[in-house]
């Protein structure tokens, strides 16, 4: 190798240096063009830890970027039907719902304030978790990485972020003709429920819990059920060292459940997709196609490229360059590693020309069984595919890439090898064999999405038109909240609405007025503050401090909320607003008040022990706000509370533990609370005197001038 | 111009910071630049990296030096350079050149009477018409279609493409490394003899890829109708791919004359990056792109926008779901406050700790995406720092606006905190890193510096100057820009808005 390569450059220089002497421009035919020097990429070493992870390490010294991904198995078309959709939450939700230590927003504020980034997200087959930093940073993000792979805890808050751009998807996802062309064909070539082809809906989204991400996460992520890449600016022992520091312990899981996701059968037919705000019609030709480690999959490369590779292929010659029908133009058999492709073809052309290219299309098809490829067709694709062959491992990040590809499917590890030996076998018999073999005309679905009355001649010319229903279904929203409760939860919130007063006592509440003492923990050490609180359900709360600094005064409501001090008033910032807003939501009061408001989702979660009591564990979620209540259920008392609240130094996880219960007019209240932020004492809590409905004055509620 | 002196002096303030290995420094002994005698100018990167390198040749000229009649022209120029030359496309290029001059006379007499307002004879249009359609099957009979794509395809070329903005024109493909001198040929070939054949099917072409991206896309067709509002007298209210009445208008010779015109070597600069001596490349290129013939640059462009005096609004009623933008009139890339853009653009929208995502997305919860970028749609000239949101079901465009509103209204009373703006320093730094791991990367962008500014060291300093922005600029800035006479809006309202699921409707 070492030989042939000092070979390759000095045949560079000899045969380029005459150029340079005779200073000639020379015709395209006439330009030599020397071998290409010899190149033996370099090959990422292979190490596989006792707990069955398997690491790649790929050195990579041009830039001081250190750069890591995990591939798990399993995907999107393992997920149940009815919860299409949960792995695109559980790829978002992974990061931003940060770990048990950090919040994501805390993680956001560590890697960005570094230039660093963390990332996790989710495909058809696989999800991953990713990292990128500059090398001085690497111990800090890894272990940030590490943090996320193993203690994910997917708060809820971020759940309804990533539902919402999920459902912001959904919303728009008949807007652009392209978009709806490609969806529906996968639907026609896969059949409609196929795990290939479903798409997520309001109700599906909805129907994810975050037990249902950790349950992913708990099934999936495991050590020999990932493959992990590193590349960049570092020292493969070291690398080595470190990575089996950080992984070697982490326990071995069972094996991810590997399905064979169904394909379904193309459904042969014209289809039409009616859109009138547009000029263009999008055409789309397609029926199955093969897998990668099929015998004929050289053969259809070169056929492909015959067919749609590049500028001198016949779909761009033909449709694009001689009849001017298209910009956009292509197609081919698609392989894919573990799973049939689909062969499609896709165009979109004017209105007016829908039916010309349609026709030239189809024409394009039969050719390729009539007019099997020429001599030189071959010949032209051929080259092309080899002549590239170099970019395939252009750089080390690729090599890797590749290599991690082939040992996540189980495929030689020397494929990329094999398939320029296997392209270089290909002949025009193959070509014309593989075509009629995998190009049928009478099986494929024409789609068509576009504005009918402008067409040049009706679909109904091509067959009997079938046209598809791709109106969005409604979320259905109370069957969707009540979907995310569990019947144990409403039994067991229906247990503690009783134990706090029974249901009909608690509607009739209004009102609550509170004083208590308060002690405060500050940077400066125990703060004791008397306060005053009103609650007007179900969104008003005005508190009345007294602290050692003075009198203060906050009101929050949805029309006005703001502070007041002896100096003055002023608005609350916007998210302390909203935090605030999101705790009056999950008072428990407020939360037994709607016990049987579908709105509101309640699910068992388990148990814990807290102190003798093995407590039962409701998640509580309405409008965006989570709460976790820890309930006896022997008698029904809320013993503690946990949520994620804006602390004074920040997102905090806040548990409030609830004793001394009392009833005051019917109605239970815990006179003493203890608070704690992520696991350090806050404070405490102890009411004096509590008045069920008091008289109150709306102008209190005013923001004074 | 940067002001080379104050460039200088953040730069040493830059170094101060962990040098990464890949610095300012490192790049001074990878890259030259020559000038040739006819003015193009070459420059070299040499990153051994593997056998193979990619170009970039920019054209100073994309949809700026359009008037009415001719927009779209750049981009079709684009199209037509990679038709091939006099000797690559054709069979006999004697008799072609003599078919397309045909087809351009039959193709003039047809324009001039189809466009008759007074006395057109349909009678004698539809003859014409197909006088000038049998001229190009003549024309058409000489052709070898898209030769010149299958050349670089055949030869191992990947990636090949083109774009044309506002600003310019840039072409790209990569190559092994031992087709350099090939590579010389082809890209040279293709400006020094282009042939305007098959020219009115590519024009359907052209028209097709306006009718993709504009027409048939709710927010392509808004944005077109936002930059036509906001711009009056520049041409960046026009659209790069032309309004359709020139696209089904404008002809060969017109392309023509755009490239003598504007294709002269001392409007365009080649990079040359990957496994290439710069000692073999810079000769090649004096031999091959030595041979277009010199010409001067063409004069500056000389209309300004003029300032804005009231604030526009445009509102486009559809049944798509709705979206919202606003823009704001900014200096271009070579006013001294570009960097300090440059710092709100990454404080607004880089990331999940922008403002705009923390409000409108994480907390709010109004919209998918949000985000604000300067230099819209081009830098070259003053154009646009523009704001959009994207909202969720549910949500409207006035929510969208309130919030966005919001945020610019904290940026104009209150200061960054420090921590703000040392993350947006960071972040600059170590993306500025992530740029330089490809060939066609490096290519695009030292190309594009060198040719912008003169030289492609702005790359970096303008990460050094991003260094030296101060909370009182970005404080500064935002109170001149955003303002309400200086705004254009636009927005889609939906006709068949999306409900919010879960809750019935808004809360």
């Amino acid at each position: 190798m070492t030989r042939r390569a000092t070979w390759g450059v000095l045949a560079v220089a000899a045969l380029v240096a005459p150029a340079l002497a005779s200073g000639q421009a020379k015709d395209w035919r006439e330009i030599q063009k020397p071998p290409l020097a010899a190149f033996t990429p370099q090959q990422p070493k292979r190490i596989v830890l006792p707990n069955g992870l398997v690491i790649f390490l790929q050195e990579d010294h041009e830039l001081p970027l250190v750069r890591g991904t995990a591939r798990i198995r399993g995907g999107s078309r393992e997920e149940p039907a009815a919860k299409v959709g949960l792995v695109g939450v559980y790829g978002q939700v992974w990061r931003t719902g940060g770990t048990k230590r950090l919040t994501g927003d805390q993680l956001d504020d560590d890697l960005e304030a570094r230039g660093a980034r963390v990332e996790t997200g989710g495909g058809l087959d696989s999800t991953f978790a990713s990292w990128d930093c500059l090398k001085e940073s690497f111990d800090l993000v890894f272990a940030t990485w590490v943090d996320l792979v193993r203690n994910p805890e997917f708060r809820e808050d971020k759940i309804a972020v990533a539902k919402n751009q999920i459902n912001t998807g959904i919303a728009r996802r008949n807007d652009d003709a392209s978009q709806i062309a490609g969806r529906e064909a996968r639907r026609l070539g896969y059949g409609k429920d196929s795990p290939y082809a479903r798409v997520a809906e309001y109700a599906s989204v909805a129907a994810v819990t975050r037990d249902d991400l950790v349950a992913w996460h708990t099934a999936s992520v495991h050590p020999n059920n990932l493959i992990l890449g590193v590349v960049g600016d570092f020292d493969s022992k070291a690398m080595e060292a470190a990575l089996r520091k950080a992984l070697v312990s982490w326990p071995r899981g069972p094996a991810a459940p590997r399905l064979a996701a169904a394909v379904g059968e193309a459904q042969p037919g014209v289809y039409f997709v009616p859109k009138d705000d547009v000029t263009q019609s999008q055409i789309r030709m397609v029926h199955a196609g093969i897998r990668r480690d099929s015998p004929d999959y050289f053969a259809l490369e070169v056929m492909n490229e015959i067919l749609g590779g590049g500028f001198s292929s016949r779909l761009v010659s033909s449709i694009r360059s001689k009849k001017g029908l298209a910009y956009s133009v292509g197609g081919g058999v698609g392989a894919a590693f573990d799973h049939p492709g689909l062969f499609q073809l896709s165009m979109g052309t004017k209105s007016g020309s829908t039916a010309a290219a349609i026709d030239a299309l189809y024409e394009e098809v039969d050719n390729l069984v009539r007019a099997p490829a020429t001599a030189d067709e071959l010949a032209r694709a051929k080259d092309a595919i080899l002549n590239s062959f170099v970019f395939n491992f252009d750089t080390k990040q690729e090599v890797m890439a590749e290599r991690m590809l082939y040992e996540f499917y189980g495929y030689p590890l020397d494929f990329l090898e094999r398939y320029r030996a296997g392209i270089e076998k290909v002949t025009t018999d193959d070509v014309a064999r593989v075509a009629r073999a995998h190009v049928h005309k009478d099986k494929l679905a024409l789609l068509v999405v576009g504005k009918a009355p402008d067409f040049d001649r009706p679909l109904a010319g091509f067959g009997p038109v079938a046209t598809l229903d791709i109106a969005i279904p409604e979320g259905a929203p109370a069957a969707q909240a009540a979907s995310g409760s569990t019947p144990e939860g409403r039994a067991l919130l229906a247990k503690v609405a009783e134990a706090m007063g029974g249901r009909a006592k608690l509607q009739s509440v209004r009102s609550v007025r509170q004083k208590a003492s308060m002690r405060m923990k500050t940077p400066q050490g125990d703060m004791s503050i008397d306060a005053e609180s009103l609650l007007v359900f179900p969104d008003k709360q005005r508190q009345q401090l007294r602290t050692p600094m003075g009198e203060m005064t906050n009101v929050v409501s949805p029309e006005a909320s703001f502070v007041s001090m002896p100096m003055g008033t002023r608005d609350m910032p916007a998210s302390q607003k909203e935090n605030a807003l999101k705790e009056l939501r999950t008072n428990p009061i407020a939360l037994a008040q709607r016990a049987d408001d579908a709105a509101v989702s309640v699910r068992a979660a388990g148990s814990e022990k807290i102190g003798e009591v093995e407590a039962r564990i409701l998640e509580l979620s309405v409008e965006g706000s989570d709460v976790r209540w820890f309930v006896d259920a022997t008698n029904g008392r809320i013993l503690r509370t946990t949520s994620h609240t804006m602390g004074p130094a920040g997102p905090a996880e806040q548990t409030l533990d609830y004793s001394d219960w009392r009833m005051v007019d019917g109605v239970a209240f815990a006179f003493k609370r203890t608070i704690k932020r992520n696991g350090e004492d806050a404070g405490a809590i102890e009411l004096s005197e509590v008045t069920i409905n008091p008289d109150v004055d709306p102008k209190l509620f005013e923001k004074p001038r | 111009m940067h002001k080379p002196l104050a460039a200088l002096a953040v730069l040493a303030i830059a170094l101060a910071h962990p040098a990464p290995a890949q610095d300012l420094a490192a790049f001074e002994k990878k890259v030259s630049v020559k000038t040739l005698a006819n003015g193009l100018t070459v420059l070299v990167c040499e990153r051994p990296e593997a056998p193979v390198f990619s170009f970039f040749t920019h054209v100073d000229v994309g949809g700026d030096r359009e008037v009415p009649g001719i927009t779209g022209l750049a981009h079709m120029f684009e199209h037509m350079a990679f038709k091939g030359t006099d000797r690559i496309g054709t069979k006999d290029y004697a008799k072609e050149k003599a078919a397309l001059e045909a087809v351009e006379s039959a193709y003039a007499a047809y324009d001039v009477e189809r466009r008759r307002s007074v006395g057109r004879d349909d009678g004698k249009v539809a003859e014409l018409e197909k006088a000038w359609k049998d001229r190009i099957a003549e024309a058409d009979a000489h052709v070898v279609q898209n030769e010149f794509g299958e050349i670089v395809e055949r030869e191992g070329g990947v990636g090949l493409n083109a774009f044309t903005n506002s600003d310019e024109t840039g072409y790209f493909f990569s190559f092994p490394a031992n087709r350099l001198e090939l590579w010389a040929y082809l890209e040279s070939e293709r400006y020094l003899k282009p042939v305007m054949r098959e020219f009115y099917k590519e024009r359907d072409v052209v028209h097709e890829e306006r009718r993709m991206r504009t027409e048939s896309q709710p927010i392509g067709r808004l944005i077109e109708q936002f930059l036509a509002a906001a711009f009056t007298a520049h041409p960046y209210g026009q659209p790069v791919v032309g309004w359709p009445s020139d696209l089904t208008t404008f002809s060969a010779s017109d392309a023509a004359e755009f490239h003598a015109k504007y294709y002269v070597p001392s409007n365009m600069t080649v990079a040359v990056v990957g496994d290439v001596k710069a000692a073999l490349v810079h000769p090649l290129v004096e031999t091959y792109f030595g041979r277009l013939p010199k010409a001067p640059k063409p004069p500056p462009l000389r209309t300004v926008e003029p300032p804005q005096k009231a604030e526009r609004e445009v509102v486009i009623h559809d049944a798509a779901q709705p979206f919202y933008v606003e823009g704001y009139h900014r200096p271009g890339f070579d006013h001294p406050d570009d960097a300090v853009y440059d710092v709100i653009q990454d404080l607004m929208s880089s990331g999940r700790t922008s403002r705009l995502y923390r409000s409108l997305v994480r907390d709010k919860k109004i919209a998918a995406a949000a985000a604000g970028f300067g230099g819209f749609p081009g830098v070259k000239y003053p154009g646009l720092f523009a704001f959009f949101g994207v909202p969720t079901p549910g949500h409207t465009p006035e929510e969208i606006q309130a919030a966005i509103r919001a945020e610019i209204e904290r940026v104009k009373t209150e200061d960054v905190s420090d921590a703000e703006l040392e993350t947006v320093k960071t972040r600059t730094r170590a993306n500025l890193i992530r740029r330089l791991d490809s060939n066609q990367g490096l290519a695009v962008q030292l190309g594009t510096y060198q040719a912008r500014s003169g030289d492609w060291r702005e790359l970096f300093r303008d990460v050094a100057e991003i260094q030296a922005v101060t909370k009182a600029d970005v404080r500064r800035v935002a109170n001149e820009a955003f303002v309400d006479q200086n705004r254009t809006v636009a927005m889609i309202q939906s006709t068949q808005m999306a409900k919010a699921p879960g809750s019935g409707g808004t809360r």
